[in-house]
């Protein structure tokens, strides 16, 4: 009984060993989104205006959200949507609105519920995946600006993730 | 002696033009003004500023806490989810914050104040049960308003740390003196 109790474990182990690896994925945590936070404002501070942020995760649930001291009513809505747009297509939402257009292959994407084809949502990337994606509504440089400045949220946010390291 | 009436004159006239022409400044600006409101309100960096000082505040413990800080309409003005948390909990903290700014008091003395067998000082009941069937009202503490020279102007919102409901209003008190210059 002893035996067959130590040959049980033994194969057990080893069904753990040859079990395929659950996938590591790096978390986007609150203080990667704090961080994006703060160098969208940087940036919105240089650019003179006031724009509104969001950062999702990889479910497209919000993280962090931020409403502009005068932003209009659509900004939070819409830098959601653009945030979303960048985390479900893992580009950023001009490159998506871009691809996307009418008569292109992809221009039935458009119709999907909540993603929007408008500049200012980049995805938030470590190494080749996206942990999250960051949204801005309501800065200067119109979609290109809103692009900028999602971009240095993102990569603020992505300085703080820990690579995940080669396992071979 | 005539000459003393008129100065007199002179300076009634005088006074008069003068007194005449503040008030009609007085009542251009009046009109003016009179085309808009300005309301103080929490702003971003205020936000993030009392959102920090929640954090900080529930450090102590290990606490991973979800903060939400609403401006003086209830609406959100910055909001983050603790690491583990669920977009319900981020919400709770929400709703805690719109308690607190909108009833511009902690939500633990508003529950107090809002139970079924509240009395006032003089022993009178305070029947205000029916305020905790208010949508985005919550009847858990955790929310304490940000008041500026009396005036609500926002309210931030606590949920997650390990001391339990009590311990976020404090984490969420700290939020708020982490501006307390700026509200005299």
């Amino acid at each position: 009984m002893f035996r067959i109790s130590h040959l049980f474990m033994v194969a057990s182990a080893a069904a753990l060993l040859m079990a395929p690896q659950a996938y590591a994925q790096t978390k986007l945590t609150s203080e990667m989104a704090m961080a994006a936070a703060r160098a969208v404002q940087t940036y919105a501070k240089n650019d003179g205006s006031d724009p509104s942020t969001v950062v999702l995760d990889t479910n497209g649930d919000i993280v962090l959200q931020l409403k502009g001291n005068n932003a209009a009513p659509h900004n939070i809505g819409l830098a959601e949507r653009k945030a979303y747009t960048a985390n479900m297509f893992k580009m950023k939402s001009i490159e998506w609105r871009d691809v996307s257009m009418p008569g292109k292959d992809r221009a039935d994407e458009r119709k999907m519920p909540k993603v929007i084809p408008l500049g200012g949502g980049v995805p938030i990337m470590v190494g080749n995946e996206v942990i999250g994606a960051v949204g801005v509504s309501g800065t200067r440089g119109g979609q290109e600006g809103d692009t900028a400045g999602a971009q240095a949220g993102a990569d603020a946010a992505a300085a703080l993730a820990q690579r995940p390291v080669a396992q071979n | 002696m005539e000459k003393l009436v008129r100065g007199v004159a002179l300076v009634a006239l005088g006074a008069f033009v003068v007194g005449a022409g503040y008030g009609l400044v007085q009542q251009m600006v009046k009109i003016s003004m009179l085309q808009s409101l300005s309301n103080n309100d929490i702003s971003v960096e205020q936000a993030m500023l009392v959102a920090e000082g929640a954090i900080k505040g529930c450090k102590k413990d290990n606490s991973v806490i979800s903060v939400a800080v609403v401006d003086r309409n209830g609406a959100v003005r910055f909001l983050l989810r603790g690491d583990g948390a669920s977009p319900e909990m981020a919400d709770n903290a929400r709703r805690k914050a719109y308690t607190a700014r909108t009833f511009r008091q902690n939500v633990s003395t508003w529950i107090e104040h809002t139970a079924l067998d509240a009395k006032d000082e003089k022993g009178k009941p305070i029947d205000l049960n029916g305020q905790q069937y208010l949508e985005n009202t919550i009847t858990e503490p955790g929310g304490v308003p940000i008041v500026r020279n009396g005036d609500a102007i926002g309210g931030v919102g606590v949920t997650g740390s390990k001391g339990g409901p009590m311990a976020d209003e404090a984490c969420a008190q700290a939020g708020v003196d982490a501006i307390a210059d700026e509200l005299l």
